[in-house]
């Protein structure tokens, strides 16, 4: 029963002028009579007292979005949200210490009406080892409601407003560092549905972003602990939708079918980076920027800045998985914010035909594979031939070496050297097999001509494949020659200095 | 009454002048705190054990509520008895009166904030450690870890500059002027101009905006009324330089 | 007002309760001694037995704390008279260096205070603590010796219990009030 204290230095005279509020003032239309454009605001959201029993607010967890309110008239809700402190997974093997409203992140969706009046209890866990609040965005009010919340561990405070403006709003945790409490998970949704309600569709999910910041490395296992340093320089570890990495991936996805509407309420936690969120394969028919009430139509990517929200409605037509990203795309592939909608159904290759042609374009380089790993598995198995080295080196010459050496291996006059007939080559194989591994780059005479190019080092090769390509080319074109064996090439390879990695 | 108990000593802090999250007013930077005493380790249940056995009105039977609420020491295996395996682990679950009974009864009181704040500036090396973002990462670990599980037995951390142990990394702590942080609800009212000239300057802007460890126990410290208690917070005490 | 209910219960169906059988919840378990305006120590129950408004304060105060004593007025002239003859006040310094027997006696004075009905006290450093933590007050010293504080009007039950508290200032806030009349018998 903590009140609200006036605090006052007695110095103050203008004690009484009372605490501005940049929320609160009337609006120049509403004083002067003119109708106001649009809703209304939160001028025309008051319809009034309550009326009938007090409603409980279904609360959901991500991605689930409670239901319609399909009420017709302003009520009084309750809503019963309790924050908990909780460990969990935010990447495989990876554990964190989230702090959240009502057990995920992000925190329960809250559904209300336009107009009601809303009784918000707020229980801080008894295990809970820190103080919390709420600040509502949907509130109009000093603070959104942070001040009226703070609530210690193991205690529960009481709060009502009325739901002036709708919209989807962020709600968030506004203790201090405010910013940790962010960043360990603390936000969520509120839906003010406007008072004729939303069209209906087939499916509504709740993904919310956020970006995390721990002392370990992206996935580095263990329990990772929150990094001040990192947070305060805006260098996310983790950006992820629903505060884990598999949240919403495998059997966690989310599900639809072809030919639906799909509504999604998209927030965006922070505590930094704005959202460029796009559905990779789906264009959003309409997005409300900032859950508000003018909608763009046909938008590819949407941003949602921190603590903002948009809603996106979209039609599926063709079935597969459409991955949700956010666009800036190394936080999608390298600190995972992604996201699966599988949509489920009968193809429809009238609008997306799937892969008609798939060949290999090589500038007509191209060669089976097969007889590389013939050659593989007979050697692994000591009965490797000569003429299956031969064959999976000619594989491998035509993808690696013809380029420059050229099919036949006559190369380019005064350019690449020939290996047909190849003086220099033939005279001594040990030193091929180094040339191969290190590259080449001093001047060299093959055959009487002088060559000055640079061969670069082909060790991403192994040491199988390199033996049987220069057992291709000693037994090819002229050439007569010995095997090369793996574990010369291996020995080569042990015993010289070269730059890994080469190119290829 | 078995079980060995690390035994707290006072240790001596000299006086000094830093600057403290909290300042004491707009444009006064610097807080000057009085040389004082203050126990090395916080107090474990077996120690306020010893004090209800003498104090009995403290019992958490006993106690009426406006002095604590009904989680106060509801860990305990009796009303008396911690039970062998909380005996030295810091008490919690306790409110600021029963604590400030507590010193009283020894002699002794709370600490202030500023005399909290001042000694648990200190690392194992140096009196005011703030600015080294190592130690400051490190003590900010314990406030990402989760308040379930037991809690360590008092003493087993390293002392810091000063011979204290167990500033950091174990418990919230109670201090004296617990109706003096004057710290808004809502954080990030801290410096509001406006709330400054019309409300008052009752807010106090918090300074050392990356010094999140000690803003945590502000916003801890702020949260809780006199008579609350909560699983993580207890307390040690503290002395004027000469006894009283 | 939960508080209020529970209160008025006690005081019609309960006997009248002894000095060992305090309510859990009444401030008076503090067992705190003041010293009102004339130097004499009184205990903070003083008023058992009444409902009583209760605040914090300190005398040099400028602006906000001659405004309590108008809020208290307010409040008091809000009530019928019959039950203002129960009521009573009891007003608590935050400031034990400066406000002495003597400045409250002064205050007193300057301000007409009725003291058949009212009390002005100073305490200790570690009684003003108690005494403000039961009655979630919050207040510091500033370095300029001003006090930022909560400036706080609470009415107890006759049994030291907090019934309701309001930070309206220097107007009778209505539902303490409505409290007010409903537990003074």
């Amino acid at each position: 029963m903590r009140t609200h204290h006036l605090l006052c230095v007695c110095v103050v005279a203008a004690l009484l002028a009372g605490c501005t509020n940049d929320r609160g003032s009337p609006t120049v239309a509403a004083t002067t009579g003119k109708a106001p454009a649009g809703t209304g605001g939160s001028h025309a959201g008051d319809f009034g007292p309550p009326q009938g029993e007090p409603v409980h607010a279904v609360l959901t967890s991500p991605p689930n979005v409670p239901p319609p309110t399909n009420r017709k008239a302003p009520a009084k809700v309750i809503v019963d949200l309790e924050v908990i402190e909780v460990d969990k997974e935010i990447a495989e093997g990876v554990q964190y210490t989230f702090w959240t409203f009502g057990g995920t992140v992000p925190g329960s969706f809250i559904r209300v009406r336009q107009g009601d009046t809303v009784e918000f209890h707020l229980k801080n866990h008894p295990d809970s080892k820190m103080p919390h609040n709420i600040d509502l965005h949907g509130v109009t009010g000093p603070g959104g409601g942070a001040a009226s919340s703070f609530t210690a561990p193991g205690h529960q405070t009481q709060f009502t407003f009325k739901a002036l403006n709708q919209g989807l709003y962020v709600y968030h945790c506004a203790t201090a560092p405010v910013g940790m409490h962010v960043a360990n998970g603390m936000y969520g949704l509120i839906l003010i549905e406007p008072p004729e309600g939303l069209t209906p569709v087939d499916h509504e999910f709740y993904v919310m972003q956020g970006d995390f910041y721990t002392v370990g490395k992206y996935r580095e296992k263990g329990h990772a602990v929150f990094d001040m340093q990192k947070a305060i320089d805006e260098n996310a570890t983790y950006v992820l939708f629903n505060g884990a990495e598999s949240s919403l991936t495998g059997p966690k996805a989310l599900k639809a079918s072809v030919n639906q509407k799909v509504r999604m309420y998209v927030g965006n936690g922070g505590p930094n980076l704005i959202s460029n969120f796009h559905v990779i394969g789906e264009i959003f028919d309409k997005v409300q920027y900032e859950g508000g009430t003018h909608a763009q139509e046909n938008v590819q990517t949407t941003l949602i800045p921190a603590g903002g929200a948009a809603t996106v409605e979209f039609h599926t037509e063709v079935p597969g998985n459409y991955v949700l990203v956010d666009h800036a795309i190394f936080r999608a592939f390298n600190k995972g914010a992604l996201a699966i909608l599988e949509v489920g159904g009968d193809a429809r290759t009238d609008i997306y035909s799937g892969k008609q042609v798939d060949e290999t374009y090589l500038s007509d380089k191209v060669a089976s594979t097969e007889a590389v790993s013939i050659a593989a598995q007979a050697n692994a198995a000591g009965t490797l031939t000569k003429e299956q080295q031969i064959a999976a080196g000619a594989a491998l010459f035509k993808g690696t070496c013809s380029t420059c050496h050229q099919d036949a291996g006559q190369g380019i006059a005064n350019v690449f050297p020939p290996l047909a007939k190849s003086d220099f080559l033939m005279a001594d194989m040990k030193r091929a097999v180094g040339i191969v591994l290190n590259g080449l780059t001093r001047p060299i005479t093959v055959n009487g001509a002088n060559y000055d190019s640079i061969m670069p080092p082909m060790s991403q090769l192994t040491d199988d494949e390199i033996a049987n390509i220069l057992t291709y080319v000693a037994n090819s074109w002229g050439n007569s020659g010995a095997v090369v064996t793996k574990k010369q090439v291996t020995e080569a390879r042990a015993t010289t200095k070269r730059p890994e990695g080469a190119a290829h | 009454m078995s079980g060995h108990a690390v035994h707290s000593v006072l240790v001596s802090i000299p006086a000094g002048r830093f600057e403290s999250v909290l300042p004491p007013a707009a444009g006064i930077k610097e807080v000057s705190v009085a040389s004082f005493r203050i126990d090395s380790i916080p107090v474990s249940n077996a120690d306020f054990a010893n004090f209800i056995h003498r104090s009995a009105q403290w019992r958490r039977d006993r106690i009426p509520r406006v002095f604590a609420d009904t989680q106060y020491l509801r860990h305990w295996e009796s009303a008396t008895e911690p039970g062998a395996t909380l005996r030295n682990q810091p008490v919690t679950r306790i409110s600021w009166f029963a604590a400030s009974a507590y010193c009283e009864a020894r002699g002794a009181r709370l600490p202030t904030w500023y005399e909290w704040e001042y000694v648990a500036a200190a690392s194992e090396t140096q009196t005011d450690a703030r600015k080294d973002d190592a130690w400051r990462q490190r003590i900010l670990d314990w406030y990402s870890t989760s308040g379930r599980g037991p809690l360590p037995d008092v003493g087993q951390g390293v002392a810091n500059a000063y011979g204290v142990r167990d500033i950091h990394g174990m418990v919230w702590e109670w201090i004296e002027d617990q109706a003096g942080m004057l710290v808004s609800g809502d954080n990030r009212q801290q410096g509001d101009p406006d709330t400054m000239r019309f409300c008052g300057s009752g807010a106090i802007t918090m300074e050392q905006k990356e010094n999140y460890a000690t803003l945590m126990r502000i916003a801890m410290l702020s949260s809780v009324q006199a008579s609350y208690t909560t699983a993580t917070m207890g307390f040690r005490c503290a002395a004027d330089r000469v006894t009283r | 007002m939960r508080c209020a209910t529970i209160a008025v219960l006690l005081l019609l169906t309960g006997p009248a309760l002894t000095a060992s059988s305090l309510p859990p919840g009444s401030i008076y378990h503090l067992n705190s001694t003041l010293v009102n305006q004339s130097g004499a120590a009184v205990g903070l129950d003083t008023y058992r037995g009444h409902p009583v408004l209760i605040t914090m304060f300190y005398a040099s105060c400028p602006a906000a704390c001659p405004l309590l004593i108008d809020t208290l007025r307010a409040v008091e002239r809000s009530v019928p008279e019959g039950k203002r003859r129960q009521l009573r006040v009891l007003m608590i310094s935050i400031d034990p260096e400066r406000d002495t027997a003597e400045a409250l006696r002064k205050l007193a004075q300057d301000r007409h205070i009725d003291l058949s009905r009212w009390t002005l006290a100073h305490a200790d450093a570690a009684t003003v603590r108690k005494v403000a933590a039961t009655l979630n007050i919050q207040y510091r010293r500033l370095p300029d010796g001003q006090f930022s504080h909560s400036s706080i009007v609470s009415l107890l039950s006759p049994q030291g219990e907090l019934l309701q508290q309001s930070s309206t200032l220097s107007s009778a806030d209505p539902a303490i009030v409505a409290t007010l009349v409903q537990v003074t018998q």
